[in-house]
């Protein structure tokens, strides 16, 4: 039953996160700065990362279907519906909570080590809320964009590499793309991205504010925080298809 | 006034703090003095109520801290200001925005307001120069004029200070010592001073708690520091040799 007890602590967290804000003024500035620092600051790597991904998928799609009885537009499509179903939300999601996971437990850690979360307490200031509450926003408002530039840029990476190896005609991938879509696969994505913001923002978040030591004991944080988050990114991944798409 | 009555504090079974009550007197520099592990720190931090108590009282001019809810707590935190041992200034803030920071959370004050009040807090710990620049690029010594300035910014009634000399020269030791003196008594705070630097005790000290192993062995002012029959608190205070041959001679 001790694996209840950090569990009973996230969610005590939470709930002081969740409490009303001192002065809304400085925490909407504070969800700006978080928005350019967690979001604006990732949108480089979502597109390096979906471009070459959505290139990726295409060439195995094309080089797995050399069957004269399957249509190569087929390619376009398979690319398409991989972006958007999985690799947009929840793969994006997994970079994402590396990056933005170890930033977030790293700084709260460091914040609490050298007292700075002690001082805002005494200062009478809910430093869980004030430190942790504008991340989850900032995630939670952005991280649907970076989704949208991570669908559209991994469906043209797909398009970019038939085009230059020659793979399939810029036309046939075109018509795949545009084949049998299921638009409610777009919400599915951003509903997951939702949820997988809260976590990747709030489990790392848990692990920095709850540090307590040196060093050593933030880069142990900071390592928990990712892994933690990545297991759970996987399992409402699961939870998420069962109640969203199963028929 | 700060009252505290019977404080307990364990962790994992071992007593930290045990049986403990002082006065606090206002307008007065308070010092808690001790050994490391004596318990000094702990005894501030339940005084503040970052810590909970096992049992006991804890009075902020008759506000028992240790039965208030979270929402209380912080509005009485709003009186008090803490200078801790590292300074504990927020990296990412300048000087400026972090002695600010309070006013900006909790105050409806103008901009121009605030600057007047920042310049003044400032001025009084003599960091006039320094509005601009961030913490690391300060010394060890404006780093804790800073903190004293952003500690003073809402003109608290409570002062506490973990440590205030830690890792500073003899002469800046003195210069923050006189400077929490000094600001003690134009603004009337109770001020508690966490320390085992004996300079302190006999700059300072208006009133001197000797705290060994939990336990509260004396109290007094700082000339009875050094005429103290108590064995634990004669063993702190000339640990030195330079201590032994001033006790040798007095």
């Amino acid at each position: 039953m001790k694996f209840l007890q950090p569990l009973g602590s996230y969610f005590i967290l939470m709930g002081r996160v969740l409490s009303k804000p001192e002065k809304g003024k400085i925490y909407y500035q504070q969800t700006v700065k978080e928005i350019v620092s967690l979001g604006i600051n990732s949108i480089g790597i979502v597109i390096i990362i979906s471009i070459f991904m959505g290139a990726v998928i295409t060439l195995q799609t094309r080089y797995n279907l050399e069957n004269p009885l399957i249509p190569t537009y087929l390619i376009g499509l398979t690319a398409r519906d991989t972006m958007l179903l999985e690799f947009s939300s929840t793969i994006v999601g997994l970079i994402l909570a590396g990056k933005v996971g170890s930033n977030i437990a790293s700084e709260i850690g460091h914040m609490r080590i050298t007292e700075q979360i002690d001082a805002l307490e005494i200062m009478g200031v809910n430093s869980a809320s004030y430190l942790i509450l504008p991340k989850i926003i900032a995630t939670v408002l952005f991280n649907p964009i970076l989704t949208l530039i991570s669908m559209f840029m991994g469906v043209f990476g797909g398009w970019a590499i038939s085009v230059a190896t020659g793979a399939l005609t810029s036309s046939d991938y075109i018509y795949g793309i545009q084949y049998w879509f299921v638009p409610f696969y777009i919400t599915y994505s951003l509903i997951k991205t939702v949820v997988f913001a809260i976590i990747i923002t709030s489990v790392p978040a848990f692990f920095g504010y709850h540090v307590s030591g040196g060093a050593l004991e933030v880069g142990r944080a900071s390592t928990k925080g990712v892994v933690a988050s990545s297991i759970l990114i996987l399992l409402f991944n699961v939870i998420l298809t069962q109640l969203l798409l199963a028929k | 006034m700060i009252t505290i009555r019977n404080i307990r504090k364990s962790f994992n079974k071992e007593t930290v703090l045990n049986d403990i009550s002082v006065d606090f007197d206002e307008g007065k520099t308070n010092l808690v003095i001790g050994q490391s592990g004596s318990g000094k720190t702990v005894l501030v931090k339940c005084i503040i109520g970052l810590f909970e108590v096992d049992e006991g009282e804890i009075f902020y001019h008759n506000r028992d801290i240790v039965r208030m809810t979270l929402r209380e707590r912080q509005a009485l935190r709003r009186e008090m200001g803490k200078l801790f041992q590292g300074g504990a200034l927020f990296d990412s803030l300048t000087v400026e925005e972090n002695v600010r920071f309070p006013l900006d959370m909790f105050t409806s004050m103008t901009a121009g307001e605030k600057r007047k009040q920042v310049d003044f807090c400032l001025d009084h710990v003599r960091l006039d120069t320094a509005h601009k620049l961030f913490p690391a690029e300060l010394s060890g010594g404006m780093q804790k004029r800073a903190a004293i300035a952003r500690a003073i910014v809402q003109n608290p009634r409570y002062l506490f200070c973990d440590e205030p000399n830690s890792g500073l020269d003899p002469i800046t030791a003195i210069v923050i010592d006189k400077l929490i003196s000094e600001i003690t008594h134009e603004f009337n705070m109770t001020t508690i001073i966490n320390t085992h630097d004996m300079n302190s005790v006999m700059e300072i000290g208006e009133k001197v708690v000797f705290i060994h192993k939990g336990i509260k062995q004396w109290e007094g002012n700082s000339e009875g520091v050094l005429t103290s029959d108590n064995e634990y608190l004669n063993d702190f205070v000339f640990a030195s040799n330079l201590t032994k041959k001033i006790k040798e001679k007095l």
